[in-house]
């Protein structure tokens, strides 16, 4: 992985680094439901008009945003959103191979180049800014950009533990029958040996159920 | 959709990729699933193509490293708007591909025997699983050599995950599992002797080897070496096929078992025909295997579905391609429409002086794929 330290970028810097409770509260909109206490967001767009108007609309929001630009060669990492200008080549810059990003990815729409769906698809993206954007836009966008990314990171754990278990239940199920053989226990009793000497020994009941099968083939 | 697909009118190619690695350790067999996959092409083109459009392979090579076939992949489908890509050996590769094709929803045809417990909806698997080959082999060697088995394996996902299932036949079929060893991929010589030493040492029936790519040739050298006999103490694996024969000598390989779906000494005029066409093109020495075979019947099937849906669409494709048969080389075969993985033949080899493999098993015809072990491996008396 390539270097992602700060001087790499043309321009980058924290804005609004004032704690929220040192400003001045009459403009203040709640802070996002749910959101961390130290979210980052990064902002890689052109600092026009649009992109002021991005920047203060995430910081009313109270999260950390920093605005990076020029647009680096290779989007950076350690955020927990960001925020990029749509452009031909951004696919390249996506560090991630699609399907295992490592932040939520907005992409930013300024609308002087024809709408080119191909190209939002190859993003693979959680969500979608247009200029103008208003300030409802944006609190959603990011709301659910991020609902996104950690639903999919959630399917995907999901599924590495589905495919774990399966292989649990193997395990478990030649353990049930040599204790059912060899114990002369019926098959609740067997799966509740299991699971009593998982509890007492705190581990899994995969593991119990390997060491079964594992000490049976060392003594037979 | 169809309907409209059949109005459009041009000669563009039907671009597809194509991901093998051409240099490093795993070149040996990849470059002929390479060429399996490439003759395949060449031949629907010589027939019109498809539809009369030609397929036109855009073809990487990711020089056996894992990330790059991941990073290929988003190449492919990004930049060069590909949705089918053929592609991939080691378990590990598949896996780095996987995420791509399944967010951008591409569809890989993996023509490689791999350990099972995976289902992919934009996957299409054409190798054999643990069912359609490991079973048989556990019962055969069993019967005729013994119940102690020494497992030696490269260190990565398949041979792992199909040693558990293989662990799990001896097992449960009164044998005993005497040692187990991972050598990394990239194993050179050195590290095989005192490996086979220890092989040795430890007295098995039955040497079962998931050892891949180069480092292939240098366990059954090293095996030679030691002046082990295969008559008594053989090595067997799922993964050692005629390229791997050739590349470590016929000598070295002579009395060695395989399972595989293919071996080219299956005597069929479709093989035949097959395996001549191939040595037209690549050579009168050059083998084919069952990984080239698969390579080369994916292919096949994917035009004849394409045929039908007239479009590269995933969703498609894959809804036509289940339940399509094809009489590849090794028999009749066809993509099981339960589990996208193709019901394939289960067959053993015994490599001869010629580094050829004379076939001492077949099944009946094509079993079909189980890929969860949901029917099949509890007991060896069942199959």
């Amino acid at each position: 992985m390539p270097d992602m330290s700060r001087a790499d970028y043309g321009h980058d810097r924290w804005i609004g680094t004032q704690r929220p409770e040192s400003r001045a509260g009459a403009e203040e909109r709640p802070r996002q439901a749910g959101l961390p206490a130290e979210f980052t967001v990064a902002v890689i767009v052109e600092r026009d008009d649009n992109g002021e108007f991005l920047i203060r609309e995430l910081q009313r929001q109270r999260v950390a945003v920093r605005h990076i630009w020029p647009k680096p060669a290779q989007i950076p990492l350690q955020y927990d959103a960001i925020f990029c200008l749509l452009s031909d080549d951004l696919p390249q810059r996506i560090p991630w191979v699609p399907g295992e990003p490592s932040s939520a990815l907005i992409l930013v729409d300024d609308g002087k180049a024809p709408l080119n769906l191909k190209l939002v698809h190859n993003c693979a993206a959680h969500g979608m800014l247009h200029y103008p954007a208003t300030a409802r836009m944006i609190q959603s966008v990011l709301m659910m950009a991020r609902e996104h990314f950690q639903y999919e990171r959630r399917l995907r754990g999901r599924i590495d533990k589905l495919d774990e278990n399966l292989r649990t239940m193997r395990l478990v199920e030649r353990a049930k029958a040599l204790l059912i053989r060899l114990k002369n226990l019926s098959e609740e009793e067997a799966y509740n040996f299991l699971r009593k000497q998982a509890m007492e020994k705190r581990v899994t009941i995969g593991a119990v159920a390997a060491a079964v099968i594992d000490s049976h083939e060392l003594l037979s | 959709m169809g309907a409209l697909n059949r109005n459009q009118r041009t000669s563009a190619p039907w671009r597809v990729g194509v991901l093998f690695s051409k240099t490093g350790f795993m070149s040996v067999i990849e470059e002929t699933q390479l060429r399996g996959t490439l003759i395949a092409i060449d031949e629907i083109n010589d027939r019109g193509g498809v539809n009369g459009r030609p397929i036109e392979p855009i073809v990487y090579d990711p020089g056996s490293e894992i990330r790059s076939y991941g990073q290929y992949a988003k190449r492919l489908m990004v930049e060069d708007g590909v949705s089918t890509i053929f592609g991939c050996y080691t378990s590990a590769s598949r896996k780095a591909v996987l995420p791509v094709v399944e967010r951008l929803d591409g569809l890989l045809w993996y023509p490689t025997l791999y350990e099972g417990f995976e289902f992919s909806p934009n996957v299409i698997y054409t190798g054999a699983t643990p069912n359609q080959n490991s079973v048989q082999l556990c019962k055969a060697l069993m019967s005729q050599f013994g119940n102690r088995f020494f497992f030696v394996g490269s260190d990565y996902v398949y041979p792992r995950e199909s040693n558990r299932v293989m662990r799990e036949l001896v097992r449960n079929n009164g044998g005993t599992v005497v040692g187990e060893r991972y050598l990394r991929l990239e194993a050179d010589r050195s590290e095989f002797v005192p490996l086979v030493r220890e092989i040795k040492q430890a007295q098995p029936d039955v040497i079962f080897s998931t050892v891949v790519g180069e480092s292939t040739t240098f366990l059954y050298q090293a095996y030679h070496d030691l002046g082990l006999n295969p008559k008594t103490v053989p090595i067997a694996s799922l993964t050692t096929t005629e390229a791997e024969i050739r590349a470590m000598g016929y000598d070295v390989g002579e009395g060695h078992y395989t399972a595989a779906s293919y071996f080219q000494g299956i005597e069929t005029a479709r093989n035949s025909s097959f395996v001549s066409h191939y040595q037209k093109r690549y050579g009168d020495d050059e083998p084919t295997n069952m990984c080239l075979e698969a390579s080369y019947f994916q292919v096949n099937l994917f035009a004849r579905t394409l045929e039908e849906t007239n479009s590269l669409d995933t969703r498609q494709l894959r809804t036509f391609v289940m339940g399509a048969e094809f009489e590849a080389p090794q028999g009749s075969v066809s993509i099981n429409p339960v589990w996208g993985h193709a019901d394939v033949w289960t067959r053993i080899g015994r490599a001869n002086r010629q580094g050829q493999f004379d076939i001492v098993f077949q099944s009946q015809a094509s079993v079909k794929a189980d890929p969860y072990l949901i029917g099949y491996g509890r007991c060896l008396e069942n199959c």
